[in-house]
């Protein structure tokens, strides 16, 4: 699945330690979601959006 | 990779029941004379290291269970489930051979061991398929 996240990331200067510590994961899923090769489950993508202030949808795309 | 939590548990559960595995296994060798009968008390004795095995199983399904980043533990069960496969592919397969052939006979106690190598060919195939064999412990 396609996302955002990269672009949302860089636009706040986060390095994806900083997205990992904020969302509480590894920095090793914050790059496999963001390159696209994990896509995260319902809670972890609520997460992710509520951190960005952003739907789901905005960051997700569908392929 | 810096330690988590739950794999820092891990490590020292598996440090005190590799502990317990050893004495144990030292202790049924002191105990039990070559070629024994299976008594009660030796069968009893025996089974003594067999607890710390299963306590070995018992701390990785903790570890599971405890781990909190779901990429990570997704990424450890991918490597649960090919051990596995390899474990029961390989036992079947020799267990076939040695009913058919005159092929040496491999004690039942080499699963355990053959499934814990089959977590290092899990982890092969993660770092394959997606880039990522995850936490090395």
């Amino acid at each position: 699945m396609k996302n955002r996240l990269k672009v949302l990331r860089a636009e706040r200067d986060w390095s994806q330690g900083d997205l990992a510590e904020r969302l509480e994961v590894s920095r090793q899923s914050v790059n496999a979601i963001e390159t696209g090769k994990y896509d995260p489950s319902l809670p972890l993508a609520f997460r992710i959006a509520d951190l960005f202030g952003l739907t789901i949808e905005e960051i997700f795309l569908k392929d | 990779m810096a330690q988590n939590p739950a794999q820092r548990r891990y490590m020292r559960r598996m440090v005190v029941l590799s502990a317990a595995y050893i004495a144990a296994v030292m202790l049924a060798s002191w105990l039990i004379p070559d070629d024994a009968a299976a008594t009660p008390l030796t069968v009893a004795i025996a089974l003594v290291p067999a607890l710390a095995t299963s306590g070995f199983i018992w701390a990785m399904a903790r570890y599971v269970a405890e781990l909190k980043d779901e990429y990570v533990r997704m990424l450890e069960i991918r490597k649960m489930l090919v051990a596995t496969g390899l474990t029961l592919a390989l036992a079947s397969g020799w267990g076939i051979l040695e009913l058919f052939t005159t092929v040496p006979r491999v004690q039942l106690f080499y699963v355990f061991p053959v499934w814990c190598l089959g977590l290092a060919v899990g982890s092969l195939v993660n770092k394959v398929t997606i880039g990522d064999g995850g936490p090395c412990l």
